[in-house]
């Protein structure tokens, strides 16, 4: 049985690490800054979510298993707020997008951040 | 702790340490700030990861809360550098029409 | 929100009882002052409370899920084997009203499928969302508001 949750820590611990990597090999192969922020907000917390996972369920204790707990939570909960900042604040440097993206419902209406700051 | 688990952290030590040189790579080449931005955070989560992986590998379950101060940390820098990069935007919109 | 408060102090009774102050301890206690509440609803009539811990409970599953499916669709194509990449800036008319509405509703997007909130109109009637494998806009707006926005709404209102 010890083995056996030895072994699931183990599995746990390189899937996470394996989401880590996608991540950033999509931060580095991805097109452009929106693109690459959908690799690294996805697999990243993933990656690390699962780790922490692993790290609950090495220590006996519940303080341990708490602790863990909350970073996960705190993960899930900070990494939607730093995706919004970062995603606005590309938006608003005015960076060109991939040229291969299709529609863009924001460029040039009264809620385009590029243009609401300037004024 | 097994050979297998002991495998198993090694490998994962490995490859989140490729993971970030890879990120390191994109922070140092941009090309625009919101690229170095986002590699930034993932770095930050990547530090996250590696620190967890270590308390298990050493058994110590200080390395936690370290992962969380970082993880808090990292999470203030990420917000600030967007809020510095938004605002310096902003101030560039604003000069020609005060010139 | 008071059966809440009432469920609280059955879980702590629960642990006094057992004295047994530890998180095992709380957990028991609170599924079971549930447990007992529940059965006991004839007593509050219109009272949401079930409805909304159950939905939230749901709703918190179902986003995991989603999690784990998000991230293996965006694993699959950076490297290579899943669809072309194919992003679009896509605005979403809003029927979630208020700040916490909202809120959960553009957190749950960034954290879900190839789709990234980027920020809500001043007068909080739109929402634009970044999205990765966009080839029809249409679909992505029909598919968010009647999946996630669904969701969301039927849990909280």
């Amino acid at each position: 049985m010890a083995d056996l949750i030895q072994a699931l820590i183990g599995i746990l611990a390189v899937g996470g690490a394996v989401f880590c990597l996608i991540a950033a090999i999509g931060v580095v192969r991805l097109p452009d800054a929106l693109t690459r922020m959908h690799a690294s907000s996805k697999a990243g917390t993933l990656g690390c979510g699962l780790i922490l996972l692993s790290v609950a369920l090495f220590f006996p204790g519940i303080d341990v298993v708490a602790r863990a707990a909350a970073a996960i939570l705190f993960l899930l909960l900070t990494t939607p707020v730093s995706a919004h900042m970062i995603g606005r604040a590309i938006y608003a440097t005015g960076a060109p997008l991939w040229k291969g993206t299709g529609v863009d419902e924001l460029k040039g209406t009264q809620d385009d951040p590029a243009r609401r700051l300037g004024q | 702790m097994t050979v297998f688990l002991e495998t198993c952290l090694a490998v994962s030590v490995g490859l989140v340490a490729i993971a970030l040189v890879l990120t390191a790579i994109r922070v140092l080449r941009g090309p625009t700030e919101g690229d170095r931005i986002v590699a930034i955070d993932l770095f930050g989560v990547l530090a996250v990861a590696m620190i967890a992986i270590f308390a298990i590998w050493l058994g110590e379950q200080v390395f936690l809360d370290a992962a969380i101060a970082l993880a808090l940390v990292a999470f203030f820098g990420t917000i600030a550098y967007a809020r510095f990069v938004e605002h310096k935007a902003a101030l560039k919109a604003k000069e020609p029409s005060d010139g | 929100m008071n059966l809440l408060v009432v469920n609280l102090l059955l879980a702590l009774a629960w642990m006094a009882v057992n004295a047994s102050f530890n998180l095992m301890g709380f957990i028991a206690g609170f599924i079971l002052g549930h447990l007992i509440l529940w059965l006991a609803r004839p007593l509050f009539p219109g009272e949401r409370y079930f409805r909304r811990t159950w939905g939230g409970c749901a709703y918190m599953l179902w986003l995991v899920k989603e999690i784990f499916v998000s991230a293996w669709a965006v694993a699959k194509s950076v490297i290579g084997v899943g669809d072309a990449v194919k992003p679009a800036v896509i605005a979403i008319p809003l029927d979630a009203k208020t700040d916490f509405e909202i809120t959960l509703l553009a957190c749950s997007i960034t954290l879900t499928p190839g789709t990234l909130s980027m920020d809500v109109s001043p007068d909080r009637r739109t929402l634009y969302i970044h999205a990765m494998f966009a080839a029809d806009p249409d679909t992505v707006r029909a598919e968010t508001k009647a999946g996630m926005e669904r969701r969301i709404l039927e849990m909280l209102r």
